[in-house]
């Protein structure tokens, strides 16, 4: 034991010698010129077989077209033939390869360490994970191997209101340069998970707890809105209540981990018709699709997953030797409800973060009509917008960041492979120069 | 017939793909009898029904045959006549009191074979009796459910013909047994062959501590030769030895076996021990982790290649990249390629996707596709009756939105011996 000990401690100094050597050694900075496409270096054209530009209007893809991008923004788009290339500009012909805005998965815990759960209290709507990011973490560099460009970091769902979320890009490994907003959201969770909380905690009193919480919560918001405009009294500082000023401006949204029948209704009810709040079905999952028609009338978006298929009779198929259940698509029913705004997520890990655009195929596969891109449409536009972040991202189009995913062909259907990945017009994933990833 | 419009289209890989981006509305299917079969009628005898004969009409969009040609048909019609395909061939009327299957939009590939497979207890276990290291007298069939909830969900991923084996808990674990996803029916109804082959498992699982040899693979490779020999010498000898009756046909090329060989080294080793020593119908499964990395040389000792359930290795990289060991085997000259699931490592629905993500990972989605269908025929000597879809052959029929390879189309119709299996317009979509 001894001597392993020194051998231990002998190891260890000769480290320590390496490293001062190192450190002493002269180190190169290789300080190149900004790429094509990135801010501050020439512009960049891509030409494509087909852009899927999606925008949340109008005709959603562009046959052999050019997209052009200079200091990181898309700066033109049109048809091949009738786009001129400025000057400058960097060509690049992509061949029979396709372009999509970068994908954004609005349920993620991956954003960096997984301290995200911290359950003292049953409510922390103080609470910030931006304090966990690890920018370009091994998990969001996967996922950004896939195609996804932004995420949001949320709190777990050990308590009803975890905390607050923050919406990240993955591939960038500053802080500063990941950060889209912070807060992203406030995560609250309905039901289903919190109950585990200290010794067991019911449906009917979790629901007065978040209530009463919202109450104080948009109460104060309003003093302060009140303050602000002339019309009160400066409001003590509440620092745990001080996000419901954001969620009354609009700034931020709630993003619910809500799932059954019941809990979803309190979700429509509660949050979107009692208190007015942006909040939006952010695990849609289970029978909550029974609810798709008034969540529409509500305006209330619905981010599916990590299920995306729902067993609506359960039985022990196992012991009874019966037919396997049916399955139904949930991306589906909501969409033959009438939902407009049907989107994904991985909950990542729970499904790995790379897997974002494999929930969409099997959306389709169970049904979802993708006639009009609706599968590319939710994992991009349609969580822009329900995050509010559409104006910078979400589709290609003039003005917007230029978050491109270039693959082999359509990204939904899984034979295809994402083979380039810009952020902000920076090459941050490319399999012809990184490894490849997914 | 109209033997001029076939679309024999050696590119069938390319067109395969790109008309996958079609999305299908599927019509309700209606199945009727062609009462007086007024128009087209062929006379063509082996297609004529007799007294007691029965036939079916399927009209389909597509045809993927996998046979020989690549042929695809568009659209197209298949003949059924008494569970086994009569004929295949461009959109035709049907003989005389054929059943008509209109199928429109929809695609017809050939049942799935899958050549690794635990599922046939249902999930029940029995396939790992691990007391003695060698195990040459035992016999998978003993543990098949026909038709249990595993097995049903295989047919509804279009899955139809299985080779259950026992586990890889040692070195050589018993006989496999090839039957039929049927969902109805007993052991008489969807058994192929009782005694299929022979599963080894090479190394890894099978090391022990039992305080016998085997403790490594130089204790695993001379249990496995000693073996091997012993069953020569008693067939040499022309000596009754029950126990090792199954094992001598397997040394005699009468039966194939199945070989467990994870990484490269078992990889190697199991090529060298029974394709090069023995010259045994062996079939190399796994090749998984780094094992594509003898890619070379297994092609050149001729031992088929059968990968999964890892598809992808990603461990031997330092930097944690990907590589597609279906490409890797294909790139090598890999003949009949063939995937596998190890269901329920992987559920057994999901062989098709394996085919999907080797393609995704560098590999022809059309080879990938002949390696869950045709190719694992071939190398089980099963290919007069599985495999392709070709008149003579038995009715094994997937039916779904698109190409069976990609994820977003969905199985419709299975029909096994031209029996309809599952019909997610009757039963719903059970995968």
């Amino acid at each position: 034991m001894v001597s392993l000990l020194r051998r231990a401690f002998l190891l260890l100094a000769c480290c320590a010698v390496a490293a001062s050597a190192t450190a002493q050694a002269p180190v190169a900075k290789i300080v190149s010129a900004p790429a094509a496409g990135e801010k501050g270096g020439p512009g960049l054209a891509l030409r494509t077989k087909k852009a899927l530009t999606v925008p949340l209007e109008g005709r959603q893809f562009l046959d052999d077209a050019l997209i052009l991008v200079k200091d990181g923004i898309i700066v033109g788009l049109g048809p091949a033939r009738t786009t001129p290339v400025p000057a400058g500009f960097e060509v690049q012909d992509l061949g029979r390869q396709w372009v999509m805005p970068g994908m954004i998965d609005l349920h993620s815990h991956i954003g960096g360490t997984f301290d995200i759960n911290e359950m003292v209290y049953l409510v922390n709507p103080g609470l910030q994970v931006s304090t966990s990011v690890v920018p370009a973490n091994p998990a969001l560099e996967k996922a950004l191997a896939a195609g996804v460009t932004t995420v949001l970091f949320i709190p777990g769902s050990g308590v009803n209101v975890g905390g607050q979320g923050v919406l990240i890009k993955t591939g960038l490994d500053k802080y500063e340069d990941a950060l889209v907003r912070d807060p992203g959201s406030m995560k609250l969770a309905q039901a289903g998970n919190p109950e585990g909380w200290a010794i067991g905690v019911g449906r009917s009193f979790m629901n007065w707890n978040t209530r009463d919480m919202f109450e104080r919560g948009m109460l104060h918001a309003q003093q302060w809105r009140e303050f602000e405009q002339g019309r009160g009294p400066k409001p003590v500082e509440n620092f745990d209540l001080q996000i419901f000023r954001d969620l009354l401006g609009k700034k931020t949204q709630i993003s619910t981990h809500t799932q059954i029948y019941q809990v979803v209704l309190s979700t429509l009810t509660m949050v979107r018709k009692g208190f007015g709040i942006d909040v939006y079905i952010d695990h849609g999952e289970m029978a909550g699709y029974k609810l798709a028609a008034f969540a529409q009338e509500l305006g209330v978006q619905a981010i599916l997953g990590p299920r995306v298929v729902e067993v609506p009779t359960r039985q022990f198929i196992q012991w009874t030797g019966s037919n396997p259940e049916a399955l139904l698509g949930i991306a589906a029913e909501y969409q033959k409800a009438g939902h407009t705004r049907v989107g994904f997520n991985t909950d990542a890990p729970v499904i790995p973060g790379e897997e974002l655009s494999l929930q969409a195929t099997m959306g389709v596969r169970y049904g979802f009509d993708d006639s009009n891109a609706d599968s590319v449409r939710g994992l991009t536009i349609i969580p822009a917008v329900t995050a509010g972040i559409d104006k910078k991202v979400g589709s290609l189009e003039i003005g917007k960041e230029a978050d491109l995913v270039i693959v082999t062909g359509d990204p939904i259907d899984q034979r295809n492979s994402v083979e380039v990945v810009f952020i902000g017009g920076r090459r941050v994933y490319d399999t012809k120069r990184d490894i490849r990833r997914y | 017939m109209d033997a001029a419009t076939t679309t024999n289209d050696r590119h069938a890989g390319a067109r395969m793909r790109a008309a996958t981006a079609v999305a299908c509305l599927v019509s309700l299917v209606a199945c009727r009898s062609s009462a007086t079969g007024g128009g087209g009628r062929a006379s063509s005898g082996p297609l004529e029904l007799g007294p007691g004969d029965s036939g079916q009409a399927i009209h389909c969009a597509k045809v993927l045959t996998l046979d020989a040609g690549d042929t695809i048909h568009a659209p197209a019609t298949i003949l059924v006549k008494n569970g086994k395909l009569a004929w295949i061939g461009p959109r035709r009327a049907a003989p005389a009191g054929y059943e008509e299957c209109s199928a429109d939009g929809l695609w017809a590939s050939p049942g799935m074979v899958e050549l690794h497979s635990h599922i046939h207890s249902g999930g029940f276990g029995d396939t790992n009796d691990m007391v003695l290291p060698v195990n040459g007298e035992l016999r998978a069939m003993t543990a098949l459910r026909p038709g249990n909830p595993l097995v049903r969900r295989a047919v509804a991923g279009g899955v139809t013909t299985l080779y259950g084996i026992p586990g890889s808990g040692t070195s050589m674990s018993g006989f496999g047994v090839i039957y039929k996803s049927k969902v109805e029916g007993g052991f008489e109804d969807v058994v192929l062959h009782e005694v299929g082959g022979l599963k080894v498992a090479q190394s890894y699982n099978p090391e022990r501590n039992a305080g016998d040899l085997g403790r490594t693979r130089a204790g695993l490779a001379w249990i496995l030769e000693d073996a091997a020999d012993r069953a020569k010498a008693l067939r040499a000898a022309d000596a009754v030895d029950l126990a090792n009756e199954d094992l001598a046909k397997v040394m005699e090329r009468e039966l194939p076996v199945l070989i467990h060989c994870a990484g490269s080294d078992g990889f190697a080793a199991a090529a060298r021990m029974w394709q090069v020593k023995y010259g045994t119908r062996c079939v190399l499964s796994h090749g998984c982790f780094d094992a594509h990395a003898t890619a070379p040389w297994i092609v050149a000792t001729g031992a088929p290649i059968n990968a999964g359930p890892r598809t992808v290795d990603y461990m031997t990289t330092r930097d944690g990249a990907i590589t597609g060991t279906a490409a890797k085997y294909l790139a090598a000259g890999a003949k009949d390629l063939s995937l596998n699931t190890d269901s329920p490592v992987l559920p057994q629905e999901e062989l098709f996707l394996q085919g999907a993500m080797s393609a995704r990972y560098g590999a022809d989605d059309y080879q990938m596709l002949r390696g869950c269908t045709i190719a694992p025929a071939r190398v089980f000597g099963l290919d007069h009756r599985l495999g392709s879809l070709e008149a003579g052959k038995d009715a094994d029929i997937v039916l779904s939105t698109g190409s069976p390879l990609d994820p977003r189309s969905r199985v419709e119709r299975v029909y096994i011996d031209g029996a309809l299996q599952y019909d997610r317009a009757r039963d719903g979509q059970w995968f």
